[in-house]
């Protein structure tokens, strides 16, 4: 009895004080806060407030949403936006996976001409990349007059201005970017794992699928999502090469700001919603796995 | 094991040709000043002589590095410090800094620039000046990367722990997040904000809606040169690549010094 009194009276102000210091902390949090909710935080829920405006001003509207989910073109862009964005991120983390493993395995300088190499290549987007392929698989790019030469119909006859055709452009500026992101997630499978699994008797395969790929996994799924958002959320590229000719999210939600006649922010404003709101459910889902990986690690 | 080596070197060196790819045909483009079939004709540096010779280009590379380097370093300083508060104290936090820092994927480019316009455009302060409002939309948009980048880092060091054996040896949070955990993530964080580079250079989006053409940066003055003269155009291209090497063979270097006093 003595001892507990004793021990509440010495621990409680100790108790007290940190809790009080580690609140201090939550000060460093103010910067962060601060920039997020001036240019990010704030502008969106102009564009969400919008969104339920009728563009002739005030009131408040579903009209917009109405448009979007009833109109042909913007369901198909809709559709077009999804289905790219997850054929490249698939394409991307795969080929990015076996980037980042031969990484981990390999060394030395090798290493270093590819790290350097990817990042001046993730830098390698929109209008330059439009650019670049253009020359490389446009109507008249060097890939095309190679074909047309050694009689290769499916270098010859390639389409770039299809949206199958886009898709190379997609799975090109992916891989870059998720191989980057996956190099790091690769220090946390420890090598001791890797002989621990080879004492054990386990073979190279069986070490990746049980112990090194559910290891990366939060780290694979975290990379997916950013690959996704990025795909669904590109312009630059798609403008550059098909200007308003394609029926993607992005290109519609510029066409309804950037307007030939009058904007119309209130129609750009629910279609931007709904770009969200696909985002936000893939983090959900990708959350959602994740979690489940990590419980197992634990 | 030799065997694996020669796969590993076999798989990076096809994925850095899939890259470099493109990147050869548009420097060959540049160099030639016809080429309609397969192989080009007649060598010229033409091209390059004409961009270098316009004052204009010159200042757009000024203008370009500025814009890159002060997001970054705000970026970095402010999501390590937001993810040292929320692993250390708040884990609960960083679920809502994550959706704040995932967020500008959905709103980058058009949408953002458009909606930070719409709000800024007609304050009277100084946030109507429009490079601020260009540099807090480039701090938003590399947030996504610089966040997952640090993140992954941190993953792969197991944070907490070294935490708690800095606090045990007599160290505070503050400090061993600084000198303990931040020394060892800061190839996440290097490569993160190399990536972060690579965005901002390859912006234009956001450049010509918040700054304008006015404010001639190396992408509108490709876009603008892409659409009188293609040739010309490439050698901008390639001068752009050549500039982000330079600033990629830096970084490495940076980090490579960095990591020697360790080994010592």
């Amino acid at each position: 009895m003595w001892a507990f009194s004793l021990s509440y009276f010495l621990l409680v102000p100790e108790k007290k004080n940190m809790k009080k210091e580690k609140y201090m902390y939550l000060l460093a949090l103010l910067p962060f806060l601060l920039v997020a909710f001036l240019y990010e935080i704030v502008p969106l829920i102009m564009i969400i407030v919008n969104s339920f405006q009728p563009d002739s001003g005030g009131g408040f509207t579903l009209e917009n949403y109405q448009t979007v989910f009833t109109q042909l073109l913007y369901q198909k862009a809709i559709r077009n936006s999804i289905k790219i964005s997850l054929i490249s991120s698939i394409a991307g983390i795969l080929v990015a996976f076996i980037g980042a493993k031969a990484v981990y395995h390999g060394s030395g300088r090798l290493n270093t001409i590819f790290m350097t190499l990817l990042n001046v290549v993730s830098n390698f987007a929109g209008v330059p990349l439009a650019f670049a392929y253009m020359i490389l698989l446009g109507n008249a790019g060097f890939i095309v007059h190679l074909g047309q030469s050694i009689g290769w119909d499916a270098l010859a006859g390639y389409n770039l201005y299809t949206s199958n055709g886009m898709a190379m452009i997609y799975v090109y500026f992916q891989v870059p970017l998720a191989t980057l992101l996956l190099i790091p997630a690769f220090r946390g499978v420890h090598r001791q794992w890797k002989e621990a699994n080879t004492l054990l008797g386990g073979t190279n395969g069986i070490f990746w699928r049980k112990i090194g790929i559910p290891v990366l996994m939060p780290s694979i799924l975290g990379t997916f999502s950013v690959l996704f958002s990025n795909a669904l959320a590109a312009y630059a590229t798609v403008y550059a090469l098909m200007m308003n000719n394609i029926s993607l999210l992005p290109v519609q939600i510029a066409g309804s700001y950037v307007g030939e006649v009058k904007t119309k922010p209130g129609l750009g404003g629910a279609l931007s919603v709904t770009m969200m709101f696909i985002m936000v459910i893939m983090i959900l889902i990708t959350n959602g796995i994740s979690r489940r990986f990590q419980k197992g690690r634990a | 094991m030799q065997k694996k080596n020669i796969w590993n070197t076999a798989v990076i060196v096809l994925i850095m040709l899939y890259l470099l790819v493109p990147l050869i045909v548009s420097v060959i483009y540049s160099l030639f000043e016809k080429w309609t079939d397969v192989l080009p004709e007649h060598f010229s540096l033409g091209s390059y002589m004409s961009i270098f010779a316009d004052p204009a280009f010159r200042s757009s590379i000024v203008r370009t590095i500025v814009m890159c380097i002060i997001p970054i370093i705000i970026t970095t300083i402010i999501v390590l410090l937001a993810l040292f508060v929320t692993t250390a104290f708040f884990p609960r936090l960083e679920k809502y800094v994550q959706i704040i820092c995932m967020i500008p994927y959905t709103i980058q480019g058009v949408i953002l620039s458009v909606s930070i316009l719409q709000r800024y455009v007609g304050s009277k302060s100084f946030l109507s000046n429009r490079l601020v409002m260009l540099t807090g939309a480039y701090c938003i948009i590399i947030l996504p990367y610089i966040f997952q980048g640090i993140r992954n880092g941190m993953r792969a060091v197991n944070m907490s722990m070294l935490l708690e054996a800095a606090e045990m040896l007599g160290a505070s949070k503050l400090y061993a997040f600084f000198r303990v955990v931040v020394p060892n993530i800061i190839s996440a964080v290097v490569v993160s904000s190399l990536l972060a580079v690579g965005i901002i250079f390859g912006d234009y989006v956001l450049v010509r809606n918040l700054a304008g053409t006015s404010f001639q940066n190396m992408q509108i003055y490709l876009y603008q040169t892409m659409k009188s003269d293609s040739v010309k155009a490439s050698a901008v291209f390639v001068v752009i690549m050549l500039v982000t090497c330079i600033i990629a063979g830096v970084v490495l270097t940076l980090q490579n010094r960095g990591k020697k006093p360790d080994k010592s």
